[in-house]
């Protein structure tokens, strides 16, 4: 017992973020304004201390903090409006973050913020090696669902990512237990995937890390292909918009209209007939899909059907899915099968933060005279290399889409 | 194997390409009106600065030489024993005087830091001595542990210190 409470102790102790607090660093008078007088004073206590032989508490991460408030903040605190809607104040950059998002990490990576303040990474950013190669030594703490909390306090984060409005008692249930543990904690609650809020997130996120400049480069370019998307898309009367059958993972599993993958598919100017029901995965009667005679299959491969994607260069593992989906009974009678219009995409590019090159892909399948001029491989390319700044060449590494 | 007139082009070539990098890189250069003041005379030291938007130069004088004043913004600049603390705000030159001792020689040595720019080193040293006649030097006690790292400077003083020595020796 005695060695549990040593051990509680010690969590507790390290608990303390690395840059925990309420306050600028050097604001003297406490007023939550850095003033030119009190952060000159600030700095030169700072070198007395640390060179003068003088006596000061502020050390050097705490001076780089309050000249970093004083120049880029105005001396102000910065306030931010999350995802989930709650006002978070920041005091000082972010030194220490940890990510239970793979698609917040990949935003911060995105609008250049310096990879090494990220200090940990959930499991299955961490199992991503190819696509987040500088993650692999970092700490691992766990998922959103299985949370491994003391590694957590352990690395003693000042930020902690979390998403905003899915698995949301999960993340409550995180938040509420760091907020305990690590007052001074800042915790922001960002969905990063859903094409309704991204843009927004973007140039939130890019002003918690002080990339605005980078934030708008990136917000554009996401902007531009998802607008280019719906003005294609714009003033299809329903009757005559695209049928399509969207195939998750498992066969015969479709999606409905709260799922992720609908709101792509009709942002695509796609008609699902199966949106309706309250499931968001429902399983269907395989001769409905006959009788519902699609213009164009879309099949999902990815986690639940592992294939291609980041993790390899594998199009025959593709079109051995696509294979399969074309040889079911009966599916000789369907248009999309008799317009060889039957396609496989991997979720990498159509669920998470890179959503907008899979419903360019989706929007080229289902309207290709409407956006003969969309090159969905150049603008993943450009994300890859401009942004993302990873050396992947696409057409020697991964397979993401077939045919 | 080499023969000796390729080496000392080695060498030179070495320091041609290293030493105008360091000091091209240098954000903080100091230059002297006079390295061999006469007794009392006051010297004035000027630091060059380049490219620290916010950040510190703390500058420590030899023994027997005094702060005399500077061009500094007064609640920039703090006076402790022979050290002598500068605020930076984007200031690309600060002047400051010292007065000579009677008689002493010894280093003008300094270090600096970019706050912003999460940068720091040292300003190379300079020598002052009074009419140019060197004395023994005194202890000015341990360093404060920020300074103890060597300089790149320094590293590279050494490695050309080596090279040379090495020609030397095969000569």
């Amino acid at each position: 017992m005695k060695r549990l409470l040593l051990v509680l102790a010690l969590v507790l102790l390290l608990a303390v973020p690395a840059s925990a607090g309420e306050g600028i660093p050097g604001d003297g008078d406490g007023d939550g304004v850095l003033a030119a007088g009190e952060y000159t004073s600030a700095a030169l206590a700072y070198l007395d201390a640390a060179y003068m032989g003088g006596t000061g508490d502020l050390d050097r991460d705490e001076i780089r903090d309050a000249a970093w408030v004083y120049a880029r903040w105005d001396g102000r605190p910065r306030e931010i409006v999350d995802s989930s809607g709650q006002t978070v104040t920041l005091y000082r950059p972010l030194r220490r973050v940890v990510t239970f998002s793979g698609e917040s990490l990949e935003t911060l990576r995105s609008l250049g913020f310096d990879m090494e303040k990220i200090v940990a990474v959930d499991k299955y950013s961490h199992e991503k090696s190819t696509f987040f190669p500088e993650c692999r030594d970092k700490a691992n703490v766990g998922s959103i669902w299985s949370p491994d909390m003391e590694k957590v306090v352990s690395v003693r984060p000042d930020a902690v990512f979390l998403y905003a409005t899915i698995s949301t008692a999960a993340c409550d249930d995180i938040q509420k237990r760091l907020e305990a543990s690590s007052p001074g904690i800042r915790i922001f609650r960002f969905d990063c995937f859903k094409p309704a809020t991204y843009e927004t997130e973007i140039r939130t996120i890019a002003s918690i890390v002080d990339e605005t400049e980078r934030g708008e480069e990136f917000a554009s370019f996401y902007a531009s292909t998802m607008d280019r998307i719906r003005d294609g898309t714009a003033g299809i009367p329903d009757d005559e918009k695209t049928r399509v059958y969207f195939e998750y993972w498992f066969d015969y599993t479709t999606v409905a209209a709260t799922a992720g993958y609908n709101e792509k598919t009709e942002l695509a100017g796609g008609r699902n007939p199966f949106a309706i029901g309250t499931a968001e995965y429902p399983v269907v009667d395989p001769e409905a899909i006959i009788v519902a005679d699609p213009e164009v299959v879309v099949k999902l491969a990815g986690q639940g059907l592992a294939a291609g994607g980041y993790a390899g260069h594998d199009p025959e593992a593709l079109d051995a899915i696509r294979s399969s989906l074309v040889e079911r009974p009966g599916w000789t009678r369907i248009s999309a099968v008799k317009d060889d219009r039957v396609h496989v995409i991997h979720s990498d590019i159509l669920g998470g933060a890179q959503h907008f090159i899979g419903t360019a892909y989706l929007a080229k399948w289902f309207y290709p005279d409407r956006f003969a001029d969309l090159d969905p491989h150049a603008v993943h390319q450009r994300y890859l290399t401009g942004f993302q700044g990873i050396d992947f060449d696409l057409a020697s590494e991964g397979t993401f889409v077939y045919p | 194997m080499i023969g000796l007139p390729e080496n000392r082009l080695l060498c030179l070539l070495l320091l041609a390409l290293l030493i105008p990098a360091v000091v091209c890189g240098a954000p903080v250069t100091r230059t002297l009106s006079t390295a061999e003041p006469g007794a009392g005379e006051v010297i004035t030291v000027s630091l060059s600065i380049d490219g620290i938007d916010l950040g510190g130069v703390v500058e420590t004088l030899p023994a027997g030489y005094a702060f005399a004043g500077t061009d500094h913004p007064a609640d920039r600049v703090a006076v402790r024993e022979q050290s002598i603390g500068f605020a930076v705000m984007n200031e690309t030159r600060i002047t400051y005087q010292i007065q000579a001792p009677a008689s002493g020689s010894g280093d003008i040595t300094g270090v600096w830091e970019n706050f912003l720019g999460e940068a720091d080193g040292e300003v190379a040293a300079s020598h002052v001595a009074v009419d140019g006649i060197e004395t023994e030097p005194e202890s000015r006690g341990e360093k404060p542990p920020a300074q103890e790292a060597a300089s790149p400077f320094a590293v590279l003083a050494a490695v050309a210190a080596l090279l040379i020595a090495g020609r030397g020796g095969r000569q």
